[in-house]
């Protein structure tokens, strides 16, 4: 067990966590499809990268690298299903009210 | 008509190679047996598979050989771009401060297998998600919208993933 190993499990799991937490807090399709694809895609990858730590400088490294690979092309595509679905079925995206974004909009400039 | 026959042979192998690349990647050993197994596998997939990986057209053929030098700088600045837009979509999850929006823009990307590359990039990057893809019209879902204006968008989102790609696949 080393400090890498360590450092990129915690990574996975805090990414884990808070994409649950987006998934349930909030409102619609697609800003809950974002947060879930935080949690898919970064805390996996994090995961990856911890077990080439654990394994060293072995075959085992490389097949992790083969995987991660093909969970880069292969994962988005999930994703892109459910929204793409979601866009043609007309699902209106939501959105903030005006008054609202102009004041999210000013204060962000500072 | 020759020469279309003469591209079929070669789809035929390009897909087979690709199969067999696959393969050996997966089962990691390079013994006389395993190879020859997955050779006559490849072949017999790529038997019935052909026409649907590669072009029917032979004009696109450059595009199916990447330059591999630029796709491992590829690969490296798309973990790098993973890990920033990750950590700002768990400050927005925090803070609950989040501003969607839809945006419309218009790729520069010529070959169809460059602009694949792109849509999934924008998906597997956290904080936008690929909604469409027609030809160079892109329409995507952005979790923090800074901007509605087109070219602006496209030059948020895509421009650093594009400058790349266009490397690659020529």
């Amino acid at each position: 067990m080393n400090w890498g190993t360590v450092i990129f499990i915690g990574l996975g799991v805090i990414f884990g966590i808070m994409g649950n937490l987006g998934v349930l807090i909030f409102p619609d399709v697609y800003t809950r499809l974002h947060a879930s694809s935080t949690a898919s895609t970064s805390s996996v990858f994090s995961i990856f990268v911890a077990c080439m730590f654990a394994a060293g400088w072995s075959p085992m490294t490389g097949k992790i690298l083969v995987i991660a690979f093909f969970f880069f092309i292969t994962n988005p595509i999930s994703s892109h299903l459910i929204a793409r679905y979601a866009w043609e079925k007309d699902v209106v995206p939501w959105r903030r009210s005006y008054a609202e974004r102009q004041r999210l909009s000013h204060t962000s400039d500072e | 008509m020759a020469s279309s026959t003469h591209w079929n042979v070669v789809r035929f192998f390009v897909t087979t190679l690709y199969l067999w690349m696959g393969w050996i990647l997966f089962t990691w050993s390079l013994s006389l047996g395993n190879l020859l197994l997955g050779l006559v596998q490849s072949g017999l997939v790529a038997l019935f598979t052909w026409p649907v990986f590669v072009e029917e057209n032979e004009a696109a053929r450059r595009s199916h050989v990447p330059r591999v030098h630029f796709l491992i700088v590829y690969l490296l600045f798309l973990i790098v771009q993973m890990y920033g837009a990750s950590f700002r979509v768990l400050w927005q999850i925090l803070r609950g401060r989040i501003n969607p929006g839809v945006v419309h823009f218009r790729t520069r990307l010529r070959t169809d297998i460059a602009r694949t590359a792109l849509a999934n990039s924008i998906t597997l990057t956290p904080g936008t998600i690929t909604l469409f893809l027609d030809d160079d019209h892109l329409i995507v879902h952005w979790l923090d919208s800074r901007t509605t204006h087109s070219r602006y968008a496209r030059k948020l989102i895509a421009e650093s993933f594009e400058r790349v790609l266009k490397r690659i696949w020529a």
